[in-house]
């Protein structure tokens, strides 16, 4: 079952495609995690899911239906321009967007406190919204986003401008939430948040999806050919066996460049043999670099 | 409709709560309050001491010296703080240039304050009273009426006398017949109107025009920071989030509309218990109250439509007034014409602005409250009409409202605020 479905779905402001013909499957019960630069459509992306501006073409299906605007009270959003009434006080704030979403009043009065208290707010209920540092400006914004009890999140980069200590407290309320069976979206550029929330991740740039998939998948696509070393003994001979490229000295370790379709034990074989390996690590490729290769590519093709 | 009316009470508590709303509901009437009393306190019977005014009198016949004495005495006796001090020059009609030069000489000097010459013929044939005075200031024109008036009882005094009149007498012809103007209404129902009670009755068509001015107008420019303020907070994109655009604004209006009518029935019912209490009796016409209402929702919703729309293409409530501007100078004309409108209120003028959508509410409440003769037809009429206008607004309004709201940095111009409009 799909939480989201977009197909083909395009928009442009003027001349810029903001968005180009970008299709996504976002499975029920998963972290979907869209990764981008700034200005890649993620934000548009996630407006056109929540029905707040309208694709030029495609369809979007939210949550079974042909439109968010049918399924709102089931979807919390959080913006990325964070905002919420100044001069209110913070747990009117949160029951008011509770009852504009359709949670009944009574209802309310239990979720209010219980979610002031999980985002660490219980002391600041009577307080105006004015007066919150930015922190917990953004910790009651989340408290907003999921007061309704949805069954889809779409968050708009979640964790920028937190602490350590408060992005992690967002991180495992996050991942109860996925525990619970609920499906989140969130977009980010921070590569390593991605990395160790994400089920799916979808790349965006400049508006059309450059890769998709598990974590897994993706990076088994791009999986570096290359292998770091530390080695105690005489290293001269590695350059010479057939299954490797380039050898580069990396401080106390040695990184190796495996040939196309060469497979790293038998390169741990061949070592073993010569010399004692005290530290053999096939490389894996971070999103970062993933990323970076993918995008720079883009950008050096462009310019 | 839970969620508008969610959104509209919302707006409701937490307008009221602010302070500036506050003070704008208290401050109009204490504003109205304080120049009346000020108006008041102004009166010249209710001023304190004033230093004496020295006139000098030149009678160029010589003849009118006891005329003129007693006159001044009388006005000194019942005016103990605005004395006028009495000097009388003699000059014979030969001498009339050197004392006219004389009194423009001490006025000059400031020895004088005013110099007034009686011609030698003033009493028989056409000589004129002339009044020597410095650069008149406002205060001061009071003092040349009552110099002249108190001259010419003198000159006429004499008159009488060479007659053989009693004064008294003439006076005594001259009294006026007291008048009583009675209004026959309903069923046995009459009542007397004094001068001041016709005043009233233009006062209260234009106290009902007011209320209906602030009520639209006034509280538009809430539903405008309102809106610059959801805007500039960037609380409008998680409103969307649960709200549909068009719901959003109908809660604001429907909120702002209810603010709108409890200070009207605020200030309607303070004006009403403060004239009561002044003694004045009101004739209010209470058969206008349900064609208040109608008026004023369709007015409103006139209004904040409008409003909402250019609040929502603005960042800064600076932008908004300029684009308020032609509204506003619409509405301030029938404040402007209020009196025309109220003297003759079936006249062509009266009936032309009541066609006028934005107009209409106020217009037709001033007509009404004056109690003009104004066919059912004609009634239905500019409701039918006000009502149209309202759909056009509330549909353009929403669809700019619509786009608007999630536009932020350069305000869009009218071409492309045009183009939002024809979209589907």
């Amino acid at each position: 079952m799909n939480a989201v479905c977009l197909e083909s779905v395009c928009k442009s402001f003027g001349d810029v495609h903001a968005v180009d013909a970008l299709s996504a499957r976002v499975p029920a019960g998963s972290i979907y995690g869209f990764l981008g630069p700034n200005g890649a459509g993620k934000t548009t992306t996630q407006r056109m899911i929540m029905d707040i501006i309208r694709p030029d073409s495609g369809r979007i299906e939210v949550l079974g239906a042909g439109s968010a605007a049918a399924a709102k009270d089931r979807i919390g959003y959080m913006p990325e321009e964070r905002g919420l009434y100044r001069k209110m006080a913070v747990g009117k704030v949160l029951a008011y967007f509770g009852s504009i979403k359709g949670t009944p009043a009574g209802e309310l009065s239990r979720r209010v406190p219980e979610w002031l208290e999980k985002v660490g707010l219980a002391d600041w209920t009577g307080k105006k919204v004015e007066e919150l540092s930015r922190g917990m400006h953004q910790k009651l914004q989340f408290a907003v986003t999921c007061i309704n009890d949805p069954e889809l999140l779409i968050l708009d980069e979640p964790f920028s401008g937190l602490d350590p200590l408060n992005l992690d407290l967002l991180k495992g309320i996050v991942l109860s939430l996925r525990e619970k069976g609920k499906t989140i979206i969130l977009s980010t550029h921070v590569m390593h948040e991605a990395e160790r929330l994400c089920d799916f991740i979808l790349l965006i740039n400049e508006g059309k999806a450059v890769v998709d998939g598990t974590l897994d998948e993706i990076r088994s696509r791009w999986r570096s050919s290359a292998v770091s070393v530390e080695l105690a003994g005489e290293t001269g001979f590695i350059e010479h066996l057939p299954m490797v490229a380039a050898v580069k000295p990396d401080g106390r370790r040695v990184e190796i460049a495996l040939t196309e379709g060469a497979d790293p034990q038998e390169l741990l074989k061949a070592l073993a043999g010569r010399v004692r390996v005290q530290a053999f690590e096939v490389k894996v490729p971070s999103l970062h670099e993933i990323f970076v290769h993918l995008v720079g590519n883009g950008d050096a093709q462009d310019s | 409709m839970r969620r508008i009316l969610k959104v509209a009470w919302r707006e409701y508590v937490e307008t009221t709560k602010t302070k500036t709303f506050l003070f704008s509901v208290l401050a109009t009437p204490a504003i109205i309050g304080v120049i009346l009393y000020v108006a008041s306190r102004l009166d010249p019977r209710a001023a304190g001491p004033q230093p004496a005014k020295r006139v000098a009198v030149t009678d160029l016949s010589g003849k009118l010296a006891g005329e003129i004495k007693q006159p001044f005495e009388n006005y000194n006796s019942a005016h103990p703080q605005r004395q006028l001090l009495l000097q009388q020059v003699q000059a014979g009609a030969d001498s009339a240039n050197s004392a006219e030069r004389a009194g423009k000489d001490k006025l000059r000097r400031g020895e004088l304050d005013m110099h007034v010459v009686l011609d030698a013929d003033v009493v028989a044939g056409r000589g004129k009273m002339r009044l020597y005075t410095r650069a008149t200031k406002a205060a001061d024109i009071d003092v040349v009426s009552i110099v002249r008036n108190l001259l010419q009882a003198a000159v006429v005094n004499r008159r009488c006398k060479l007659r053989d009149l009693d004064p008294k007498l003439l006076a005594e012809i001259r009294r006026g017949v007291p008048t009583e103007h009675v209004e026959v209404g309903a069923a046995d129902q009459e009542h007397v109107r004094s001068q001041s009670q016709r005043i009233i009755g233009m006062m209260v068509p234009f106290f009902f025009m007011f209320l209906m001015f602030m009520g639209i107008f006034g509280m538009g420019q809430h539903l405008i920071t309102s809106v610059i303020e959801e805007k500039n907070s960037r609380v409008i994109e998680v409103l969307l989030s649960a709200l549909s655009p068009l719901e959003l604004m109908a809660g604001k209006i429907a909120g702002l509309g209810g603010i709108a009518l409890t200070v009207i029935a605020m200030w309607g019912f303070g004006a009403y218990a403060a004239a009561r209490w002044r003694g004045l009796d009101l004739n209010i016409p209470l058969e206008i109250l349900p064609y208040f209402f109608v008026y004023y929702v369709l007015g409103f919703l006139l209004f904040s439509s409008i409003l909402a729309g250019i609040g929502s293409v603005c960042n800064t409530i600076k932008e908004a007034q300029g684009l308020m501007m032609p509204v506003s100078m619409l509405c301030v004309l029938p404040m402007v014409t209020w009196f025309a409108l109220v003297r003759n209120p079936t006249g062509t003028l009266a009936r032309a602005l009541s066609f006028v959508p934005p107009l209409t509410p106020m217009v037709m409440i001033l007509r009404l409250a004056a109690g003009a003769e104004i066919g059912m037809l004609e009634v239905a009429a500019s409701i039918v009409v006000l009502a149209g206008s309202v759909l056009v607004a509330v549909w353009a309004g929403a669809k700019i409202f619509h786009t608007g709201i999630l536009m932020y940095g350069k305000r869009p111009g009218l071409r492309e605020i045009l183009r939002w409009v024809r979209q589907k």
